[in-house]
């Protein structure tokens, strides 16, 4: 318990550090634009390829346990389109991108840490905690949003691919379906959500591979925890913001 | 000048450091000596602020270093230039972007300027045509010598080296050396050299201390050093055979 406080406390301290007055505004933006680039733009592939491939499945999973003439069919596009934006684009994105992104931060700055690079900042003056994790936690604050918004316009496409070619589905009881009954604050929630996660995995990474001591052994074991304690974290946020945002 | 009183550190209870005092005076270089262990590292980081002490003071000039606060060591710490043992040259960055980082960081110079000042420092260190090159492409030579230009960019004061030969060869580590010493004495900056290589003693050793189990034992220069009567420093500076038969052949 005593070591828990201590790390929750550690955490808090490397936030206060992080947050603190840049010492140089330009060296930080052109920081930023790299990370927006390697954090946020390289994750659009995979999210791209995972929702297309689970908008099919969700699709096909939904017609094949409705088969009943009571249900209307355009139940399935419905279907697909709640399940898209209410959890896959936040969620079960939050948590590709934990393992993606978490692990290429914790061992990003863990590297630095045991080849003395972080050392070499402080030396400098420079605010390491600030200059390696602010650029990367706006990042992925900005652009993690977008990959959901992403997320969503390739599920859904993948489930009306899916359902029309393999004819369980018309195209227009599909299209019906995504329309009926649309409720815009669902996009909303699905964004909020996916900010909280994005500082989640950002910050829980970043404190992972800041604090590391050792070698290349320690370096993996932290890039390990930091997917693991973000996926955990993301988890359990998940139920707090989905009763405080849609009860 | 930095002047070192009663400095004290441990770790987790265990004393690595012991009530060390001792002056390093500018345009010299000036060498931490001692076996693998020592307390040489530590020393060198507990002065650039990387460990706090546990007492003691620290003294760059006329500042007190160890009492201030980040933010107000910011000014100290842009007059210092450090060389890891690793070298610590930033991974992502190619040569000169490492070379650029502090003056994006500190100055306000135009691009032209900068550019300027680091064609200058790498080709004083002699790095030529390896401008775009990654660190994982140089070879650990040139990594030193990168790191040394880095740290000559803001043209400091004080110059730190952390082992500046470990893993080169002879003539490298012997080129590493020179250059060294003479920036040192070009830009009368306060070197300090943590080492083990008894050839940097040798060659350099304008002002050399020997710790052994976290003490200061000896301070001397490299003329005084092999005629000590220290027996630590003695076990240290003659620890191979050709080196105990030159001892005997001395006496």
């Amino acid at each position: 318990m005593y070591n828990f406080l201590t790390q929750v406390g550690r955490y808090f301290l490397l936030l206060k550090k992080v947050f603190s007055k840049p010492e140089k505004g330009s060296v930080y933006y052109r920081q930023t634009m790299r990370e927006l680039v390697y954090l946020g733009l390289y994750s659009a592939g995979i999210i791209a390829i995972i929702s297309f491939f689970m908008g099919a499945v969700i699709t096909l999973q939904t017609a094949y346990n409705t088969q009943n003439p009571i249900y209307p069919k355009y139940l399935i596009g419905l279907g697909c389109r709640d399940s898209i934006i209410l959890e896959f684009s936040s969620t079960v994105a939050a948590l590709i991108l934990a393992g993606k992104v978490g692990s290429n931060i914790a061992s990003e700055i863990g590297t630095m840490r045991v080849t003395e690079q972080i050392d070499a900042l402080e030396i400098m003056g420079v605010n390491s905690a600030s200059y390696l994790i602010l650029p990367k936690l706006i990042a992925t604050l900005l652009f993690n949003p977008i990959l959901t918004i992403i997320g969503i316009i390739v599920g859904i496409f993948g489930g009306w691919i899916a359902g029309t070619l393999s004819g369980v589905i018309t195209s227009e009881n599909f299209i019906y379906g995504i329309q009926y009954a649309f409720i815009p604050y669902y996009i909303v929630y699905s964004l909020i959500k996916t900010v909280f996660f994005a500082f989640i995995i950002t910050s829980v990474s970043a404190f992972q591979g800041y604090y590391v001591e050792g070698g290349s052994l320690e370096v993996g074991r932290a890039s390990t925890k930091a997917v693991v304690y973000s996926s955990v974290l993301i988890l359990m946020f998940n139920v707090v913001l989905t009763q405080l945002l849609l009860s | 000048m930095i002047t070192i009183k009663n400095l004290t550190k441990s770790f987790h209870g265990k004393v690595v450091l012991n009530n060390i005092s001792v002056t390093f005076e500018p345009g010299k270089t000036n060498l931490i000596i001692g076996m693998s262990g020592s307390g040489k590292t530590v020393l060198l980081k507990s002065i650039v602020g990387l460990h706090e002490i546990d007492s003691g003071e620290i003294w760059f000039d006329n500042t007190l270093f160890n009492k201030l606060d980040f933010n107000e060591k910011k000014t100290i710490r842009s007059e210092i230039g450090m060389l890891f043992q690793g070298s610590a040259l930033f991974d992502s960055l190619t040569v000169e972007q490492n070379v650029r980082f502090p003056l994006d960081m500190f100055t306000n110079k135009t691009p032209a300027e900068k550019n300027d000042r680091v064609n200058f420092c790498l080709k004083r260190v002699n790095i030529i045509n390896a401008n775009k090159l990654f660190p994982a492409e140089l070879s650990g030579g040139m990594k030193k010598r990168v790191a040394i230009a880095r740290a000559i960019s803001l043209n400091p004061k004080y110059l730190f080296c952390d082992e500046p030969n470990s893993g080169l060869d002879p003539i490298t580590a012997i080129l590493i050396d020179a250059l060294i010493k003479e920036l040192t004495e070009e830009y009368s900056m306060t070197t300090i050299i943590n080492t083990h290589d008894m050839n940097s003693v040798m060659e350099i050793g304008e002002k050399i201390i020997f710790i052994s189990n976290g003490k200061k034992n000896w301070e001397g220069n490299k003329n005084d050093v092999l005629h000590s009567e220290c027996g630590p420093l003695n076990d240290f500076v003659f620890a191979n055979p050709l080196a105990k038969k030159l001892k005997a052949i001395m006496k």
